[in-house]
């Protein structure tokens, strides 16, 4: 059995400009990705492809083991997609929407009623049905949009940053929803949010102008990354003497010293470092020897500095969107 | 199929529940029923030839605001990116939403009906031609819903739609016109066979000839392909 997204060499061009170059991944079935990159970086056009809404240049998208090129139709049954402004028709009510969907996702008539009862429960819309769209507010809309996702049991999930413009609880409630899609069918989402990355998707893929950087599990992700060479500590001492102190440790290269607000006479340091196994330990016995240390710590590579590594490293392109 | 109906139900309930519908219709049946009471009394006949030519003028100012939003709102709202990642073939959007638009006109249509009853209570008007007149009235509404709900799919501006479908019309009724001037009797004859007045005044005449039908509904036929073909295109 094929992966449920597969994107082989795939690039799109519009007019003279490459959005999108050389792409290849897998989603596998059962899996969430993350799809992360700054604005303009092809997300969108990407999913767009995947959707159907748009043909690759060249390369090939199959979903479902379906050749967009020419399958799409039999693709697009398997397919749920929200995309990132959800597509509303504002004077209907939400209930006849969400059956005109369904209608055309071929849910059989005896079933129409049970599925529409479904995804409302999924997405907390039992209590909205009859009210109209153009009523709603943004986190609602964004609900009524993945409820229109879910809609005829699709084997792959296609979400355009589905959590922007949520409230903190609406942000929850919807990665729960996915996260349960999720278990058992494929996931590809796009965001920026990158705490959300971590919280629930399995792997991640970071792209920037058109090209893929990386592909992994957020945790390999991190250990890939190298060591940090920042070290953090917090010391109640005058700022002068535990300068000079510090420069004197074997491996320490910079510093930065500011005092900690509200709490008098202590400071915080960030020390940059040669990387050098046990250099905590000297700068420990150093400052502990004549003040208080209350904080060190070799500093993990977040998400966030590995996505920044990789966007930043990436040759950037003159003619950005 | 079940796609197609599911369009056309959706374009219908769109209808219904916006304005725009009530409000073409009633502008319509005001102006049919001016122009009604107006010929019979003018004439004292019981025929509606008068009638239907002004019908046919109202419907060709009218037909765009009805056929304007078809694609156009669908670019506005978003949602054409959502019917082409659904299940749906491109000839099973343009056809429901076709003949949403077209359920409209015969709404329009049987409106009109009202106007045959003190025709047919006090006079004696001969129903073949009438007949004849109706369906030539539906067969040009079906061909300038056609026409309009192409421009529409080109522009996601309804305005914009709206205008470049009415001088369309307007260019397909009048290019009779031009017939006098040719020396040619090939480009009289083309002219002639083009105007939207030409056909139409034959229904009104009663004489329903294949060859009115048939041009309509080729007309009709090549704006929808074209539409159908644009979208297809346009992935």
């Amino acid at each position: 059995m094929s992966a449920a997204i597969s994107l082989e060499a795939v690039s799109k061009q519009y007019g003279p400009k490459t959005i999108v170059h050389d792409l290849s991944f897998q989603v596998e079935k059962g899996e969430i990705v993350g799809f992360l990159g700054p604005n303009g970086a092809g997300k969108t056009t990407t999913m767009r492809m995947i959707a159907g809404v748009s043909t690759a240049t060249s390369g090939r998208v199959s979903v479902a083991g379906y050749d967009m090129a020419n399958q799409n139709e039999q693709a697009a049954q398997k397919i749920g997609y929200l995309p990132e402004h959800p597509p509303l028709y504002d004077t209907l009510e939400i209930g006849q929407y969400l059956r005109f969907i369904a209608k055309v996702k071929g849910v059989s008539s005896g079933e129409i009623d049970r599925e529409i009862e479904r995804v409302c429960v999924a997405c907390r819309l039992e209590d909205v049905r009859r009210r109209e769209i153009y009523k709603l507010s943004k986190g609602y809309r964004q609900r009524v949009g993945l409820a229109q996702a879910l809609l005829g049991k699709p084997e792959v999930l296609l979400l355009d940053e589905p959590t922007a413009g949520l409230d903190p609880g609406q942000i929850q409630e919807t990665r729960e929803v996915i996260r349960k899609f999720g278990a058992e069918n494929a996931v590809l989402l796009s965001t920026h949010i990158l705490p959300e990355v971590t919280m629930i998707c399995q792997r991640v893929a970071i792209i920037n102008n058109g090209r893929l950087l990386a592909v992994d599990s957020p945790a390999n992700l991190q250990r890939a990354a190298e060591q940090s060479n920042q070290v953090a500590l917090t010391v109640r001492a005058p700022a002068a003497d535990l300068e000079k102190e510090l420069r004197a440790v074997n491996g320490v290269l910079g510093l930065i010293i500011h005092p900690v607000p509200s709490v008098e006479g202590v400071v915080s340091v960030n020390c940059q470092i040669e990387q050098r196994d046990g250099i905590e330990a000297a700068i420990a016995r150093v400052v502990a020897a004549r003040w208080d240390l209350y904080r060190l710590e070799r500093q993990q590579p977040t998400l966030e500095n590995i996505f920044l590594r990789y966007v930043q490293s990436a040759p950037q392109k003159a003619n950005e969107k | 199929m079940r796609g197609l109906l599911a369009v056309f139900q959706k374009e219908l309930l769109i209808y219904f529940r916006s304005p725009i519908a009530y409000f073409v219709v009633a502008v319509f049946l005001l102006g049919t029923g001016y122009f009604f009471l107006y010929d019979i009394f003018s004439t004292g006949n019981a025929i509606m030839n008068e009638t239907f030519r002004n019908m046919g003028i109202l419907l060709i100012t009218l037909i765009p605001l009805v056929s304007m939003r078809l694609f156009s709102s669908e670019y506005t709202g978003r949602t054409m990116e959502l019917l082409t990642t659904l299940p749906l073939k491109s000839w099973q959007v343009v056809l429901g939403k076709y003949f949403g638009a077209v359920s409209i006109l015969l709404l329009m249509t049987l409106g009109t009906a009202i106007n045959l009853v003190p025709m047919y209570l006090y006079g004696n008007p001969e129903t073949s031609t009438i007949l004849s007149g109706y369906l030539g009235f539906i067969l040009l509404g079906m061909a300038c819903l056609a026409i309009g709900q192409f421009f529409s799919s080109l522009t996601q501006n309804q305005i914009i739609a709206a205008l470049v479908t009415v001088s369309m019309l307007l260019a397909f009724w009048f290019i009779g016109h031009l017939k006098e001037f040719q020396s040619s009797d090939t480009l009289r004859d083309l002219f002639g066979y083009l105007s939207f007045a030409n056909h139409f005044g034959d229904f009104i005449r009663g004489l329903m000839r294949s060859e009115g039908i048939i041009y309509y509904l080729i007309v009709s036929a090549i704006a929808l392909t074209l539409n159908a073909g644009f979208l297809q295109w346009r992935r």
